[in-house]
C-alpha cells in the first residue's frame, strides 16, 4: 500500500493522500490559477519541490539557511487583545504592551498601530489618541512602526456613512446612481486617509499599512491608489505598504481605471505594478483559500499566483498569510503544519520577499 | 427555414453582450420561428449561465450581470405577451435567500439572488444580518420550497445550522429544501448539519436549484 501523508482540506479537516494524489492535486491547483490569471504553470521542478515540502515529516517546517525573509504584520494588536471571536487571543494588554511583544519577544521586523476598529475613517475623531499612544510607542521601540488601518469604503455607504449603499441601488437597477455613490465615496475615503496619515506622520510614524485594499471593490481600490499617490508626494521618505482583501479585485463599478488600467478583475500580478506606480514601497498580494479544496490544491494555486506576482513586481512582495489565504486553510487558529509549509513554499518557490 | 440554432445564438449573445435593446431585438427576430420555451431556455438562460461563467472569471463585473439579469426578465416579458393566458412560463419554485444572522456580507448572497431571478426562480431576498426566525416566517409566508443561507464568517456558519433545526422544530423541513454557501461552507459542513445541496458560486446555486425543485 502506498505512503500516505498527512494533510488538510481548505477548511482545516484532516486528510490523507498519497504522493500520486498530492502531486495530481498539485497540478490541478496550479491549472487553475494559471487558466484564471493567464499566467504560466508551476514547472516539473517547482512541482516537485512543493510536493516534497507538503511531504517533509515534522510537524512545523523551515525555509533553508540564508533563505530568512522579513515578517511584517497587520492587525495591529488586536491578535493578543481581541476577544471578540475573531483573530485575537483575548489577553488583556494595552497597544504599547502588544506592539513591544511583537518586537521583542514575536520576533516581528515591523509592526503596526492600529484602532479597535481597524479601519482609516473611524481613526477620524480619534485621531489626536492615536498620534499621542504613536509616540509613546515610538519612544519605546526599535522596530519600524507603521500605522495600519482598512481602507473599508464600505463604511461611507449608509447605514455607515453618507452615501446610498450601491448594493441597494443595483437591485433597483440603478446602475449609474450606483456607480456615481462609489466614486463619491472613493473622494472621500482619499481624503480622510490621507488627513489621518499627516497627522500620524507628525508624531512619529515610519509607514502606513493599507490592509484589505480593495475589499469594497474596484472603487475602493482607486480610492486606496489615489490616498498612496498624494501621500508619497508628500511624504517622499515614508514607507507605505499596501496589502490586498483578495485575489481579484471585485468589479462592483466595473469601469474605474487607475493609470489607463481597468481595475475590475485584476489578479495580483497585475494589481503589483498599480501599487508600485502608486507610490507603494511594499505590495501585499493575496490568494484566497478555496474551503472545499485540499492543501495541496491551494497551495499550488497560491503560489503560482504570488510568483508570477513577484515577477511582475518593481517593488517588494509581503505575501499574506493567515487565516483563509496563502494556501493556509480557512480557521481562527491556523494550524501550524499548514503554516509553516505554506511559508516555506512561498519563500523558496514563489520567490517573495517577506511575509 | 430559419437558422433555429443561429437565432437562439444570437439571443444568448445579446444577453453576453448586456445591452437590452439587443436582448429585445433577438428575441423579437426569434419568436416567429421558435417556441417560447425554447427561446428561454437556449436563448436566454444559456446567455445567463454564461454571464455567470465570465462573472467568476473576472471578465464581466457586477454592473453587467446586473444589466444583463434585467435584460433577461424584459426578453422573457417580451416572450409571455404573445402567450395565450396561462401558458406563461411558470416559476420553477419560490426561494427565500438570505445572510444569517451576525453577517453583514451580501454582494455574494445578493448576486446568487440575481442570477436565480432570471433562470425562473421567484426570489425573496431578505437581506443581510437575517435572524433565524425570519427566514422561516418568510419561507411560510411566501410558500416557499427552498431557503438560501449565506455565511461568509467561520463564526457565522452555525447560524446555517439553527434555520434547519427551526425548520424541523416548526415541521417544515420536509417541504422546504435548504441551500448553503458562503466561502467557509463546504459540502461537509452541509451534509453534517443536514441541508440539502452547498454551492460554491451562484452558477451552482442556480444547477442545483433546478436539480432539486425540478
Amino acid at each position: 500500500m502506498a505512503a500516505e501523508y498527512a494533510l488538510r482540506m481548505g477548511d482545516g479537516k484532516r486528510i490523507y493522500l498519497t504522493e500520486e494524489k498530492i502531486l495530481s492535486e498539485i497540478e490541478a491547483g496550479s491549472g487553475n490559477a494559471a487558466d484564471l490569471g493567464e499566467i504560466p504553470d508551476l514547472s516539473v521542478d517547482e512541482i516537485d519541490k512543493l510536493a516534497q515540502i507538503l511531504m517533509m515529516p515534522g510537524k512545523a517546517v523551515s525555509v533553508e539557511h540564508g533563505m530568512e525573509v522579513p515578517v511584517t504584520h497587520d492587525i495591529g494588536t488586536i491578535r493578543l487583545d481581541g476577544d471578540q471571536g475573531n483573530s485575537g487571543v483575548g489577553i488583556p494588554s494595552s497597544r504599547l504592551v502588544g506592539c513591544m511583544m511583537h518586537e521583542r519577544a514575536f520576533g516581528a521586523d515591523t509592526m503596526e498601530l492600529g484602532h479597535i476598529d481597524y479601519s482609516f475613517k473611524p481613526v477620524k475623531p480619534v485621531v489626536a489618541n492615536e498620534c499621542q499612544a504613536m509616540e509613546v510607542c515610538q519612544q519605546n521601540m526599535i522596530i519600524p512602526l507603521f500605522y495600519g488601518a482598512m481602507p473599508n469604503m464600505g463604511l461611507y455607504y449608509t447605514p455607515d456613512g453618507p452615501f446610498e449603499n450601491p448594493g441597494d441601488l443595483m437591485k433597483m437597477f440603478k446602475i449609474d446612481k450606483a456607480r456615481e455613490s462609489m466614486e463619491h465615496a472613493a473622494e472621500h475615503l482619499t481624503r480622510d486617509t490621507v488627513w489621518v496619515m499627516q497627522k500620524l506622520f507628525a508624531s512619529g510614524a515610519d509607514g502606513v499599512n493599507f490592509d484589505t485594499t480593495a475589499a469594497a471593490g474596484d472603487a475602493d481600490m482607486y480610492g486606496t491608489l489615489c490616498a498612496v499617490e498624494i501621500l508619497r508626494t508628500q511624504f517622499p521618505d515614508m514607507y507605505i505598504e499596501m496589502g490586498m482583501a483578495g485575489e481579484m479585485v471585485l468589479g462592483m463599478h466595473g469601469e474605474l481605471e487607475y493609470d489607463g488600467v481597468r481595475l475590475a478583475g485584476l489578479w495580483p500580478h497585475e494589481q503589483a505594478p498599480l501599487a508600485a506606480q502608486a507610490g507603494a514601497n511594499v505590495f501585499g498580494p493575496v490568494v484566497n483559500t478555496n474551503t472545499s479544496k485540499t492543501s495541496p490544491w491551494n497551495l499550488a494555486r497560491a503560489v503560482t499566483f504570488i510568483k508570477a506576482a513577484v515577477e511582475a513586481s518593481s517593488i517588494p512582495c509581503h505575501v499574506n498569510m493567515g487565516m483563509g489565504v496563502g494556501g493556509i486553510p480557512m480557521l481562527e487558529t491556523p494550524p501550524v503544519d499548514a503554516v509553516t509549509r505554506a511559508s516555506k513554499a512561498m519563500v523558496e518557490i514563489a520567490g517573495v520577499d517577506g511575509i | 427555414m430559419a437558422d433555429i440554432e443561429g437565432l437562439l445564438h444570437e439571443v444568448a449573445d445579446a444577453v453576453i453582450s448586456c445591452k437590452k435593446e439587443k436582448v429585445l431585438e433577438a428575441v423579437e427576430k426569434a419568436k416567429a420561428e421558435i417556441p417560447p420555451e425554447e427561446i428561454i431556455e437556449k436563448g436566454l438562460s444559456a446567455g445567463m449561465n454564461q454571464v455567470g461563467v465570465l462573472f467568476e472569471r473576472g471578465k464581466l463585473f457586477l454592473p453587467h450581470v446586473m444589466i444583463a439579469a434585467d435584460a433577461m426578465t424584459a426578453g422573457v416579458k417580451l416572450l409571455e405577451e404573445g402567450m395565450p393566458a396561462g401558458t406563461q412560463e411558470k416559476k420553477l419554485g419560490v426561494i427565500v435567500n438570505g445572510t444569517v444572522e451576525g453577517d453583514v456580507h451580501d454582494i455574494g448572497k445578493s448576486i446568487v439572488s440575481t442570477m436565480l431571478q432570471p433562470a425562473g426562480f421567484e426570489v425573496h431576498d431578505i437581506g443581510r444580518d437575517v435572524p433565524i426566525r425570519s427566514f422561516v416566517e418568510k419561507a411560510k409566508e411566501t410558500d416557499a420550497d427552498m431557503i438560501g443561507t449565506s455565511a461568509l464568517m467561520t463564526t457565522t456558519l452555525q447560524g446555517q445550522r439553527e434555520v434547519i433545526e427551526l425548520l424541523k422544530e416548526e415541521g417544515l423541513r420536509s417541504r422546504i429544501k435548504v441551500m448553503v454557501g458562503g466561502a467557509p461552507a463546504t459540502q461537509a459542513w452541509a451534509d453534517k448539519i443536514g441541508a440539502d445541496c452547498y454551492a460554491e458560486n451562484a452558477s451552482e446555486a442556480v444547477a442545483k436549484a433546478k436539480e432539486l425543485l425540478l
